[in-house]
């Protein structure tokens, strides 16, 4: 029983991770709080089904035109319209929330509303672990998750992209003055980011099946980790994403009556003691 | 800023040119609702309604520039306190229902107040929003909020009683309670926005650092704003649980939350008028489109924020106004 709890937290947390990643990342690179990134996540979920059961292509198809579809969605908010409102902390809301509005109800006329159950590639059978039972997909999952942090924490690290990002960060008149086109990483950011956030809507399809109220659900549950790990860390959104992950888990299981209740607990208590989050970068 | 602008300008236009809109604001709506249908009187109810509850948003976050995501809180625990008074105590008294949700939904505001302040900007609108889920998973898990047993919120609850004898509230008369409410709470909001303290407000937002500098108590002047702004929610919540007889968790939530922020944007952020022409666009938007078309409203509500955003930034109202005294500037030129 807690074997599996642990590793359905850490699959959930894994998802949580990779749809926070992105949001932290453009929240602190450009100061843009995007409440559409969970709408990205569930259009791109809607995508990888179609792709996945509606036209039987592989699965890896379906990750991959679910990540596509979030990218280029992404790039498309940020162009033609965050890119307007810089510095307007009130307006993004306002607009990005829109775009929820405007996807949720979009998603709903396309695929109808009735919720997709999970799916998974076919190869991904359950499997016998000291006789338990695990479905396998968990697994992919959280190898596919800490890849990413991975391949996240050394694109934002160790690479010349990831410097400037995170000159972005520190100042971004000052590295634009030093000659960094903050418009193209912007795009290059913002893209990643959304690209991240709809492979992130395939994977968590696999334990979270699909409705359409699903962009909602995983946008609290990111805004939680992002402000647990603290704006701007991909570190960050790994610890708080793998926190909330397990407390979610773990709170339905043991205090069910509390269910939502634990993390929101959880970020109360980080917030007081630090307000920047855990791994946050400033104060 | 704008005001000063205005008043500056030389003006030849009549006075009754200007009072003009005053006077048709004011029969549309003390006249107009005799003459209209039932369910037209309960959206005018509901206009007003939401009216009184982005006041509450033009407060905290137009004039002060905290921008909160979590308005819906005080707007629950006010609807919440009347629902439990009414469903629990079989209290039905106005005075006192209203009193006791306006009363809560200002403590919890000054009870949550000093924690949510301890941040600011991202983490102000994140914390606050938050805040809004907790009163959302506290109200549906738990057993005392949900009444009758078996659904989330609490339902069949009548309409308030006055103690004047003989008295009942109608869709009709009840719009007119309404109607004292909210011209109440655009009385305080004038005085508000013209007093020192409202000036204060809005040094902060334009510069915080500046206020501190003068000398300001700056936190105390957001607390204070992030108070009655609580207040103006808790009311709005007590009414339109009056009007609805029914209040749900859905009431704390984010998309509750929303309806003020979209309102007070699209009206005109930081205006007198603005909450209400705000309210007046998104009520009616909503009824009509989810009476034409009622699959795609959602679609339509978001489009028009998006629109609102790219195309008009400064709010109806002020659009209105301006093209107002632009026309009379033309009738009236020298």
């Amino acid at each position: 029983m807690f074997f599996t709890n642990l590793v359905n937290g850490l699959a959930m947390g894994m998802v949580y991770f990779l749809t926070a990643a992105g949001m932290s990342i453009v929240m602190g690179v450009m100061g843009i709080s995007n409440l559409a990134h969970g709408a990205l996540y569930m259009v791109s979920a809607y995508v990888g089904w179609q792709v996945f059961r509606g036209f039987h292509w592989p699965f890896t198809v379906a990750v991959i035109a679910g990540g596509v579809a979030g990218g280029l969605l992404g790039l498309f908010i940020e162009r033609v319209f965050l890119r307007r409102l810089y510095k307007q902390p009130n307006e993004q809301v306002l607009l990005t929330y829109g775009f929820v509005y405007i996807f949720t109800n979009a998603c709903i006329w396309i695929w109808k509303g009735w919720p997709r159950l999970p799916f998974t590639a076919a190869a991904l059978k359950p499997v016998m672990i000291g006789g338990l039972r695990f479905a396998s997909s968990r697994f992919l999952l959280i190898a596919l998750g800490a890849l990413s942090a991975v391949a996240l924490w050394y694109l934002q690290d160790r690479t010349r992209l990831g410097a400037r990002v995170r000159a972005g960060m520190d100042d971004k008149e000052m590295a634009q003055g030093m000659g960094v086109n903050m418009e193209m990483v912007s795009m290059i950011v913002f893209f990643i980011a959304s690209f991240v956030a709809g492979l992130s809507g395939v994977l968590g399809a696999q334990v979270m099946g699909i409705n359409a109220e699903a962009g909602n659900t995983i946008l609290l549950q990111a805004l939680v980790v992002v402000i647990i790990g603290g704006v701007g860390s991909i570190q960050g959104a790994l610890l708080g994403g793998l926190m909330i992950g397990l407390l979610d888990t773990f709170g339905k299981v043991l205090f069910p009556q509390l269910a939502m209740f634990t993390i929101y607990l959880a970020m109360v208590i980080v917030l007081v003691v630090r307000p920047q989050g855990l791994l946050g970068r400033r104060g | 800023m704008n005001e000063n602008a205005k008043r500056a300008r030389p003006n030849v236009m009549p006075w009754a040119w200007r009072l003009l809109p005053v006077v048709l604001a004011v029969a549309l709506l003390v006249v107009m609702p005799g003459f209209l249908p039932e369910f037209l009187q309960r959206m005018m109810s509901k206009f007003l309604i939401f009216a009184i509850f982005s006041i509450s948003y033009n407060i905290v976050a137009a004039y002060t520039g905290l921008i909160s995501l979590g308005q819906a809180a005080y707007f629950g625990v006010g609807g919440y306190t009347v629902g439990v008074l009414m469903a629990h105590y079989g209290i039905n008294s106005l005075w006192v229902t209203a009193l006791a949700g306006v009363t809560l939904g200002s403590l919890a505001a000054a009870v949550v107040g000093p924690i949510v302040l301890r941040v600011s900007g991202m983490y102000f609108l994140i914390l606050t929003f938050a805040i809004g889920r907790l009163g959302y998973s506290l109200t549906w898990n738990l057993p005392f909020f949900n009444v009758p047993q078996g659904i989330q919120g609490i339902a069949g609850l009548p309409r308030p009683v006055t103690g004047i004898p003989g008295f009942q509230f109608t869709e009709f008369s009840f719009y007119f309670l309404v109607l004292v409410f909210f011209a109440i709470a655009m009385f305080l909001q004038y005085r508000l926005s013209r007093s020192p303290f409202g000036h204060s407000l809005e040094g902060i937002r334009e510069g915080e650092t500046r206020m501190e500098a003068l000398g300001y108590n700056v936190w105390l002047h957001k607390y204070l704003s992030y108070v009655i702004a609580g207040a103006f929610a808790a009311l709005a919540g007590v009414l339109y649980v009056y009007m609805n007889r029914f209040i749900e968790p859905a009431d704390f939530d984010i998309m509750r939350s929303f309806y003020p922020m979209a309102m007070v944007i699209i009206g005109g952020p930081a205006t007198l008028w603005g909450p209400a022409v705000g309210a007046a666009a998104i009520v009616f938007v909503e009824y009509f489109s989810s009476i034409l078309v009622p699959a795609r409203w959602p679609l339509i509500l978001g489009s028009l924020f998006v629109l609102t955003i790219m195309f008009a930034r400064k709010g109806l109202a002020v659009y209105a106004a301006d093209l107002w005294s632009k026309a009379g500037a033309k009738l009236w030129k020298r």
